[in-house]
C-alpha cells in the first residue's frame, strides 16, 4: 500500500462520504450514507454455526445408533446437555443448500466424521463466511482509507482491499477481500480461499473454487443486515445465500478478548507425542 | 523441521547457557519538515504496510564499538551480508547424498529468509544496533535478570509446552509482534489501520492483532493476554503506547540474530511517529526493576512496504511440532 494516498486532501475528501462515529442510525427519510461508520464489536445470535440449514435440537454434534434413535457418541457423552445442539430455522434463503448429489453426498459424509474432520475443532483458521456466525465476537475497525475485522476466535483477522490487486497469488485459509461500497453498504468479494475451512459443524463445505460476495448494511442504530451469496460450481447447483442480523455489543462486552485456541488443542493434537502420555 | 530448526541452533549457540495533544489538533511540523496527515477523526495518520526489515540487530554486535557506523564500516558489513547471501542461493548439489544422520540439515535456505539487506539509518546516521541507551548496545540485565533468562531459555522435547513459543505456533518467535517489536528472520511487515478510540497493528507473523485503544481502564492482573494489555494515547503527532501484564509465556523470546528476556512484572513504552510519508520512527524503553539495572530504550525506523500482506497460517501447516516430537520419541526408542 502506498501511504501517498493518505495525503490530507484526498482524506479530506473522503471523509466528507463518511458517517461520522456513531452516526449509523437511519429513518426512511434519512439519506443512506454512502459509507456507514460499521465500527464497532459485532456477532450472531443465532445457530447457524451449528448448522445453516433449518435443523431440530438434538443430543450431540457426534451420535451413534441407541436403542431407540441415536445418543451422543462415546468421545463426547461427558458432557452431557453442554454437549446438546439447539435447533434452529437456518440462514440459508429457500432453506436448503442446492448441493450437487456429490456435494450432498460428502456434507453427509462430513458430518458423520465430525469429529475427526471440523477445522474447528483443531482451532484452525475459520474461512469466509463462518468466520462471521462463530460463537465470538468481531470488531471492524474502520477509518476513511482503511478498513479491518479483527475475530476474536484464533485471532483471525481480513484487512479489506479497496483497491483490486487481482488473483491472490495462491489460496489461503482466508482468502483475499476486495471491498467496495454500494448504495450504503459494504460489499466485499473474497476469492482465493482453500478447500480446507467449512462453514458450519454440520460438515457443509465448499471447494477452492468457492468465491463469497458479502454485503454489510446497517439496519439499525445497533444491527447489521448481513447477506453472503456463494457460488461454486463444483459443489453447488446455482449460487445461494446466507442472510442474518448482526448485533453490536455495547458497554463492557464492547470489546474483544483473546480465544488464541492452538494451545487449548496441543493435548489433543500432541498429546499422544509427550514423554509421558498422560493417563 | 524447517520452520523450526533454527531454535535448537541457537541453543548449540549456547543460549541456553545463557500532556497528550487532542485529537483534531493541527499538524506540526515535525524537524524533517514532513507535516503528519490526519485522519477524518482527526488523529495523526499512521496507517499503511510498514517493514522493520533490516540486518541492523537489537544488540550491538561484537567488533561494534559504537552505535554510528561510518558509511565505510557499514558498506563493509553490508558487502559480507550480501555474499552469504549470494552463497546461500546457489543451488544444491545433487550428488552431494544425504546428510549424515544428527547433522544440522539447516533451518532455511535463502528462498524463506527476508530479512532485508541494509542497515538501518535513523536521522541520517547508520545504526548499529537498536538499543541507543545503554551506550553498550546491550541489554543491562541485572544477575537476577541474567538468571532468570536461562530459566525462561530452557526447553525439553518432552511435550508441547516446553517447546519455544514460535515454534508452537501460539505468537510469532523473537519478539516480532513485542512489545517491543523486533525484526526477525523473515515476516517482518505491519499493517496499521485507525478508527476512533483504537490504533490496530497487524503482525504478519501469525496474524497477530494488537489492539491499541486510546484511553481507558486497565484489565485486571488476572486477565494477562499474549501480547500484553497495551493503552495508547497520541501527544502532539506521536502515539504513545504502554504496555503492562505481558502473558508470561513471552517472557523469553529468541530469533537467530537475538535473544530477549522481558518479564511479565516488566513496562514498555513504544512511541511511533510518522517522520516521513514513508517511515515511521519507532521507538520504545523497557523497564523491570528486577530484570535490568535501569530502563533501557531502542529506536528503529518501519518503512512503507509494497502489499498486500499474505496470510502467515502457522498452526494450520505446523507439522514441524509434530515430527519434532515424534523424532525426540524416536531417539528414545533408539537409544
Amino acid at each position: 500500500m502506498n501511504p501517498r494516498i493518505l495525503a490530507v486532501g484526498l482524506g479530506a475528501a473522503l471523509a466528507l462520504m463518511v458517517a461520522q462515529p456513531g452516526a449509523v442510525a437511519q429513518s426512511p427519510s434519512t439519506p443512506v450514507p454512502m459509507k456507514p461508520d460499521l465500527n464497532g464489536v459485532w456477532q450472531v445470535l443465532n445457530t447457524a454455526n451449528y448448522d445453516l440449514e433449518p435443523h431440530a435440537a438434538r443430543a450431540a454434534m457426534a451420535l451413534r445408533e441407541g436403542p431407540h434413535g441415536p445418543v451422543p457418541a462415546r468421545e463426547v457423552l461427558a458432557l452431557g446437555a453442554v454437549g446438546a445442539v439447539p435447533g434452529g430455522p437456518g440462514v440459508v434463503v429457500g432453506a436448503m443448500i442446492p448441493y450437487t448429489a456429490q456435494g450432498r453426498a460428502r456434507q453427509r459424509d462430513n458430518q458423520q466424521h465430525w469429529l475427526a474432520r471440523d477445522p474447528e475443532i483443531r482451532c484452525y483458521l475459520p474461512g469466509v463466511p463462518r468466520a462471521t456466525y462463530m460463537p465470538y465476537p468481531f470488531q471492524i475497525f474502520q477509518s476513511d482509507s482503511a478498513l479491518l475485522f479483527v475475530y476474536e476466535y484464533a485471532g483471525a483477522t481480513r484487512n479489506i482491499l479497496f483497491n483490486d490487486p487481482g488473483p491472490p497469488p495462491v489460496d489461503s485459509w482466508m482468502g483475499q477481500s476486495v471491498g467496495r461500497w454500494e448504495n450504503g453498504s459494504l460489499v466485499i468479494t473474497v476469492t482465493g480461499q482453500n478447500d480446507s475451512s467449512w462453514l458450519d459443524r454440520s460438515g457443509n463445505h465448499h471447494s477452492d473454487q468457492l468465491q463469497v460476495v458479502e454485503r454489510y448494511t446497517p439496519s439499525g442504530p445497533n444491527t447489521l443486515r448481513y447477506e453472503a451469496t456463494l457460488t461454486d460450481p463444483q459443489v453447488y447447483e446455482r449460487p445461494w445465500t446466507i442472510s442474518m442480523t448482526l448485533y453490536r455489543r455495547i458497554g463492557a462486552d464492547a470489546r474483544l478478548n483473546q480465544f488464541k485456541c492452538i494451545e487449548f488443542v496441543e493435548e489433543l493434537m500432541l498429546g499422544h507425542l509427550r514423554k509421558v502420555p498422560l493417563k | 523441521m524447517k520452520r523450526c530448526g533454527f531454535f535448537v541452533l541457537l541453543a548449540l549457540a549456547g543460549i541456553q547457557g545463557i500532556a497528550c495533544a487532542q485529537s483534531g489538533a493541527a499538524p506540526a511540523s515535525l524537524p524533517s519538515g514532513y507535516k503528519v496527515g490526519r485522519t477524518a477523526f482527526g488523529d495523526p495518520d499512521l496507517q499503511g504496510l510498514w517493514t522493520n526489515a533490516s540486518i541492523t540487530t537489537l544488540e550491538r554486535p561484537a567488533g561494534l564499538n559504537s552505535l554510528v557506523l561510518s558509511p565505510q564500516v557499514a558498506g563493509q558489513i553490508e558487502a559480507r551480508f550480501a555474499g552469504r547471501r549470494e552463497a546461500d542461493q546457489r543451488a544444491t548439489d545433487p550428488s552431494l547424498g544425504a546428510p549424515a544422520t544428527g547433522d544440522d540439515v539447516r533451518g532455511y535456505n535463502s528462498f524463506w529468509i527476508d530479512l532485508g539487506s541494509r542497515l538501518a539509518v535513523i536521522g541520517g546516521e547508520i545504526r548499529a544496533s537498536w538499543i541507543v541507551d545503554p551506550s553498550s548496545g546491550k541489554v543491562p540485565y541485572s544477575m537476577q535478570g541474567r538468571q532468570a533468562l536461562r530459566a525462561a531459555a530452557q526447553t525439553s522435547f518432552d511435550g508441547p509446552e516446553t517447546r519455544p513459543i514460535g515454534e508452537r505456533c501460539i505468537i510469532g518467535y523473537g519478539s516480532t509482534s513485542g512489545p517491543p517489536m523486533l525484526n526477525v528472520l523473515y515476516n517482518n511487515h505491519y499493517q496499521i489501520v485507525q478508527s476512533p478510540g483504537h490504533v490496530v497493528i497487524v503482525v504478519e507473523m501469525n496474524h497477530d492483532a494488537r489492539i491499541i485503544r486510546l484511553g481507558g481502564e486497565r484489565l485486571p492482573a488476572t486477565q494477562s493476554q499474549w501480547l500484553g494489555d497495551s493503552i495508547g494515547r497520541f501527544e502532539g503527532d506521536t502515539l504513545v503506547v504502554e504496555t503492562s501484564h505481558l502473558h508470561p509465556g513471552q517472557s523469553f523470546m529468541a530469533d537467530v540474530r537475538h535473544y530477549l528476556y522481558v518479564p511479565p512484572t516488566a513496562r514498555v513504552v513504544e512511541r511511533f511517529t510518522r517522520v516521513a510519508a514513508d517511515e515511521i520512527l519507532y521507538e520504545f524503553s523497557v523497564s523491570d526493576d528486577r530484570a535490568y539495572t535501569q530502563t533501557w530504550r531502542g529506536e528503529m525506523p518501519f518503512r512503507a512496504a509494497k502489499g498486500p500482506m499474505f496470510e502467515y497460517a502457522c498452526h494450520e501447516g505446523n507439522h514441524s511440532l509434530t515430527n519434532i516430537l515424534k523424532g525426540a520419541r524416536h531417539a528414545e526408542r533408539s537409544r
